[in-house]
């Protein structure tokens, strides 16, 4: 494992790096109580002297290709899961470097080495059998120091239950599990597997493979040479957006390939030929088996860090994607949905966050909030979903009562309208006044004083062409949703 | 869910040897035959575009919505927001599956045709705001692709109607209604949007009929009103 910080952030400044939750901080933000994982509001709360920078993983997959050269230099097969996190098959090479101390140590190494006194780089290894023990052994190891698990079994028995979330999710199952006193996965682990295979399916089943130190269930087949998809170029590419573009389409032409034998992979080597005949090539691994959107990524971020760094001298001449560990585990047609079009739908939505950016395209959920813009929870559509800041299931009494308007402003907006002893007769709309011909109201809303928030009243006006809510607060009129 | 409701003014629940159930299957069956014919205009048919035309308050939004609300349930539906306003709790009122609905914001028109285009080369059903500014040749080939990839569509027009030949099925608001709000008293209740379908979509005909929505995913579609009803505010 590998922490890292955006590379552009200046390097004497305090740094706090966000999505919905805290990615990534430096030394002091740490210190001020700040935790990876945490909401970004909490963050910036505890360390408002920290700098605010958005996650970007394609950067950081590009910084992170010299820390998995370095590794490849020293084991050949490195697989990539995400910038920050490799895993290494190390039975060979144990052989080679005379154990698995010596082999660690000379990672570190090289490592502390590449940094050479720079921020932002601390070298976690660890060392057990499987990755999802891998994982947290490195989670668990100190600064410069590798983690050798020599008891698999028993290291994950040690574990808490929070550790499964990473590898399969499934956080209402864990809460259940802690409901019910199971608290790490030695306790889960002793549970019978089929009881916990029909009262959880087959997520019950994965979370005690995993906490019995047998990891996720990949069932390899033969793969049939014709799988492997490639793209050879005369004049080599040397933009970055043809080869984004090469590297989409053969993503997508290669998940389609699969898709047709009912299989997907959970391993990829992409391989690319440079300019010069050189060639070069990385292998790529996930938990779940690759959807589009996440190979495409992948493979964008390694062709982006190629061409960035000049591993391919003279432009890409050649892109070929060959895909490992196929599954038909990820790949099960659902009986009331429809799988292709779901796969299909991702795919433009994919093409979408590539043009208009990741902020563009969203979900949403519902939370507690009183106003209607409070009661929506936005985040990016791909990502895992923000956890709601407010209880949707508690009473909020006071709330704007239903239906909900079809259009609200991220922001309330000042309006103007005309008030006779309290009663509202008419509003402007663009450049004319509309009568008020009824209205209900006003409910009012109690502002957090002590968040300097005011007391308002709400309205709905009814007009010849619509209805409006709207907020008075201070003596001023603000339009906060639209029955459009 | 479109469901087929009764009309309740007028009508005397209390006659003596008559159930509530037979008297309401008597009063509902011309009803029906009729809505049925109707309602067929509030689906959206893939490889059609539907135009909802009408001023910003009108109920077109919420209409817009309501139209993926079936395709949601099978795959992913996206709404395609010029303004950054729509609302997706309106949407989930209306039957959007809410973990199937997607929403992308595009505020530049010069992006908007190649976002939508990407967007019809997957998405079974979209609900697209049109910038005011986007360019006649743009919508023609955006609507000869929905055709050829079979795509369900609504556009809502920010500033006039699309250019003629582009739209299958045509709806627009002559007018709206509400009733529950009195003078400070009460809520919004139930809304009367009365359109008027024109196009291949409604068989080359104009024809007038009344959409009634209370807030949920049933909507009651009332055939043939007189178009006056609408602009008047029932208090």
């Amino acid at each position: 494992m590998w922490s890292l910080t955006r590379p552009d952030a200046l390097s004497d400044e305090p740094v706090l790096i966000v999505d919905d939750r805290v990615t990534g901080a430096t030394r002091e933000v740490l210190e001020a109580g700040v935790s990876l994982g945490m909401l970004r509001r909490e963050a910036e709360a505890l360390a408002p002297f920290a700098r605010v920078m958005v996650r970007d993983l394609g950067e950081e997959a590009l910084r992170f290709e010299e820390v998995a050269g370095v590794i490849e230099a020293l084991v050949p097969r490195v697989e990539v899961v995400a910038p920050g996190l490799v895993f290494v098959p190390l039975s060979g090479a144990v052989r080679f470097y005379g154990g698995e101390e010596p082999l660690a140590v000379r990672i570190i190494e090289e490592l502390e080495g590449l940094m050479n006194g720079r921020r932002g780089g601390e070298a976690l290894v660890g060392i057990a059998d499987g990755p999802f023990a891998a994982r947290w052994a490195a989670a668990t190891a100190d600064r410069g120091t590798p983690h050798i698990v020599d008891d698999t079994i028993w290291f994950l028995s040690t574990l808490d239950l929070s550790a499964l979330r990473e590898a399969m999710g499934g956080d209402e199952m864990i809460d259940t599990f802690r409901w019910l006193g199971i608290v790490t996965l030695g306790d889960l682990s002793r549970l019978p597997r089929e009881t916990l295979a029909s009262r959880f399916g087959n997520h019950g089943l994965v979370a005690h493979r995993l906490a019995s130190g047998e990891d996720r269930h990949v069932e390899p087949r033969e793969i049939p040479p014709h799988f492997e998809v490639s793209m050879t170029f005369e004049d080599p590419l040397v933009s970055l957006d043809s080869v984004a573009f090469a590297g989409r389409t053969l993503s997508e032409r290669l998940l389609k390939k699969l898709r047709a034998s009912g299989v997907a992979p959970h391993t990829v080597v992409i391989r690319v030929e440079a300019g010069d005949g050189s060639s070069r090539e990385r292998v790529w691994r996930s938990i779940d088996p690759f959807t589009e959107k996440d190979l495409s990524d992948r493979v964008w971020w390694q062709l982006r860090a190629w061409v960035e760094t000049a591993g391919v001298p003279r432009g890409i001449a050649g892109i070929g994607i060959e895909p490992h560990d196929l599954s038909g585990g990820g790949r099960q047609l659902g009986l009331l949905s429809d799988e292709s079009s779901i796969l299909d739908a991702e795919r433009a939505l994919a093409r979408a966050q590539a043009l208009l950016g990741p902020d563009q395209v969203l979900q949403a959920r519902i939370q507690g909030g009183r106003m209607p813009g409070e009661r929506v929870s936005w985040s990016r559509w791909g990502e895992q979903p923000a956890k709601e800041e407010r209880d949707p299931a508690a009473p909020w009494p006071g709330t704007t009562p239903g239906p909900a308007p079809a259009l609200v402003p991220p922001d309330v907006k000042p309006i103007e309208v005309d008030w006779d002893a309290g009663m509202p007769t008419r509003v402007r709309l663009g450049s004319r006044w509309e009568p008020v011909l009824t209205w209900s109201g006003p409910w009012r809303l109690l502002g957090r004083w002590w968040a300097g928030e005011q007391d308002a009243d709400r309205y709905q006006l009814v007009t010849s062409v619509g209805a409006f809510l709207c907020v008075v607060s201070d003596g001023r009129a603000y339009l906060a949703g639209v029955y459009d | 869910m479109v469901e087929k409701s009764l009309p309740s003014n007028g009508v005397s629940l209390g006659i003596d040897g008559v159930s509530k159930a037979e008297l309401a299957a008597d009063i509902a069956a011309p009803l029906q035959s009729l809505e049925g014919h109707d309602e067929g205009l509030l689906r959206l048919r893939p490889g059609h575009v539907t135009e909802l035309v009408g001023v910003t308050g009108a109920g077109l939004t919420r209409l817009g919505l309501r139209l993926l609300a079936s395709h949601s349930h099978r795959a992913p539906v996206v709404a395609l927001d010029t303004r950054g306003w729509i609302s997706p709790e309106a949407a989930w009122e209306t039957g959007v599956m809410p973990e199937r609905l997607v929403i992308v914001r595009c505020d530049d028109p010069v992006i908007w045709p190649k976002v939508l285009a990407a967007l019809l080369e997957g998405v079974a059903a979209v609900y697209a705001e049109v910038p005011a500014k986007a360019r006649e040749r743009d919508l023609r080939r955006l609507a000869a692709l929905a055709r050829a990839r079979r795509v369900a569509v609504a556009m809502r027009p920010m500033g006039d109607g699309l250019p003629s030949g582009i739209a299958h099925l045509r709806l627009r608001a002559l007018g709206v209604t509400w009733e529950g709000a009195d003078r400070g008293h009460g809520k919004l209740k139930k809304r009367r949007l009365v359109l008027e379908a024109s196009g291949k979509g409604a068989s080359g005909m104009r024809r007038r009929f009344e959409v009634e929505d209370e807030g949920t995913n049933a909507v009651r579609v009332v055939s043939d009103v007189v178009v006056d009803q609408a602009g008047r505010a029932v208090g």
